[in-house]
């Protein structure tokens, strides 16, 4: 139905950004929590599909592919910053010093708190948690855009949650979480 | 284990994503069944996945669609889309897991007021038919992303009560207490609020008022300070922080405006600037 309407590619191109950015928008925001550095790096990712769209084929899933172009460059960006993986004590010392004021909501204590905790991890980590546990990808839809196996984001994942368990154990009260402790400790306990 | 007495976060982390051989998973549980310490360390981890998942997804700000636009549009200026063929995208896209729609939370603490309350996808915009018709206008000739933003004005605006003044009454020109304001979400940075502000606030000179009464009393309280309207307000954050800012002309003829960001009490959370209009 799409393409009556279509005339012209530039115009199929201008609904895949219509249909994406805030999706994208949302990962790159979340993967770099830095809106300016989530800005340009959304912008070079379209402007890199738009160059590389004759490569698509039309059998893969086009957001699969602007997934992974969105978060590919958002890799880039930070690995070209030289992040380097920094140790547990390092990241607790650094959530403190982070801590927002006093005077702020909760809901957005909670929000920057989770942001800069999440820009301690390694890129590797930060982008599978970004995926899987905050915009609710399933971990082989993540791993499909970040073209590594299912047990390699599992891992990450994995990993991620460790380091930041401990850095953000304090907004465990100030949240609605009691529900998840009980029945998830029983069932990993039962098996 | 650590000191033979507690697993560490990754052993469990890796328990709970099942990556743990049936050996040491099975050993894993008998211990957490005796273990509180390790059970609590274990429902922190599901604490991560909860604290991860609550935070709000927020809509692309208006400044960045349209620099995606320009963007875009140079490169097809310069060759135009290199597709062999227009590919069915809605039949590419039908079972995508990621083709649901990106609202934000009722609770998020980054999505402006307008936003929560629609709960419509995209920027919520609060201003006058007439001034957002001429947005459209203006907005129109950009293309792509912007597209949503002009439509997004109909169905995920808030319609604004009071006098319908003329795009062509510049509250400069009437000085009434009539601004447009607009809640475009975008979070702000210093650098930004320096200039060139158009992109942001859209064409000038906005008109209108607005219906909230608190922000439309700071306003006022600005204007009469500098003595002078505002060529533009935006609700929208500033390093996070829910923010309204304000641009008044310094000198319009060498393209400097003056730039107040302030909170909801109204007090300044950066000191007044000077920046270039566009």
């Amino acid at each position: 139905m799409l393409t009556r309407h279509i005339e012209g590619d530039t115009t199929a191109f201008s609904e895949i950004v219509k249909r994406h950015r805030d999706r994208m928008w949302a990962v790159a925001l979340r993967t770099l929590g830095d809106p300016d550095e989530a800005a340009d790096a959304v912008q070079d990712a379209f402007v890199s599909a738009y160059r590389k769209a004759e490569s698509f084929r039309g059998d893969a899933a086009v957001t699969t592919w602007l997934h992974r172009i969105v978060v590919n460059a958002c890799l880039d960006r930070m690995r070209r910053k030289s992040v380097r993986p920094v140790a547990d004590d390092e990241l607790i010392e650094a959530a403190e010093r982070d801590m927002p004021l006093p005077d702020q909501t909760a809901e957005r204590e909670v929000s920057l708190e989770v942001t800069a905790a999440l820009k301690l991890l390694p890129a590797d980590q930060r982008a599978a948690l970004v995926l899987v546990d905050m915009m609710g990808y399933s971990v082989e839809d993540a791993a499909a855009v970040l073209d590594v196996p299912a047990g390699t984001v599992k891992s990450r994942c994995a990993r991620g949650r460790a380091k930041l368990a401990p850095i953000l154990s304090h907004l465990r009260n100030r949240t609605d979480l009691t529900r998840v402790s009980s029945p998830k400790g029983a069932q990993l306990r039962d098996g | 284990m650590t000191g033979d007495t507690h697993y560490d976060l990754e052993i469990l982390a890796e328990l709970a994503e099942g990556l743990l051989d049936d050996a040491t998973a099975l050993e894993v549980r008998s211990h957490l069944a005796i273990c509180d310490a390790c059970g609590e360390s274990l429902a922190g981890l599901a604490a991560v996945r909860e604290l991860l998942s609550a935070v709000p997804v927020t809509a692309m700000p208006l400044g960045v669609a349209m620099r995606i636009d320009r963007a875009l549009e140079s490169e097809a200026e310069r060759g135009g889309l290199r597709l062999v063929e227009t590919p069915d995208w809605d039949e590419i896209m039908k079972d995508s897991p990621w083709e649901q729609p990106v609202e934000p939370a009722p609770t998020a603490p980054v999505v402006p007021l307008a936003a929560r309350r629609k709960k419509t996808r995209g920027r919520a915009w609060a201003m006058p038919v007439a001034a957002a018709a001429a947005a459209a206008v203006v907005f129109g000739g950009v293309g792509l992303a912007t597209q949503i933003v002009a439509s997004g004005s109909g169905d995920g605006g808030v319609t604004v009560a009071g006098p319908a003044v003329s795009p062509e009454k510049s509250p400069l020109k009437t000085a009434e207490s009539a601004w447009a304001v607009r809640a475009s979400g975008h979070n702000y940075t210093s650098r930004e609020l320096n200039g060139p502000l158009l992109g942001y606030f859209g064409p000038e000179p906005g008109t209108g008022t607005n219906t909230d009464a608190q922000t439309d009393k700071c306003v006022a309280h600005k204007a009469n300070e500098l003595d002078r309207q505002p060529i533009a307000v935006d609700q929208a954050f500033y390093n996070g922080q829910d923010a309204t800012i304000m641009a008044f002309w310094e000198d319009k003829t060498i393209n400097a405006v003056r730039v107040v960001v302030v909170g909801p009490d109204c007090h300044n959370l950066r000191p007044e600037g000077l920046a270039t209009w566009n």
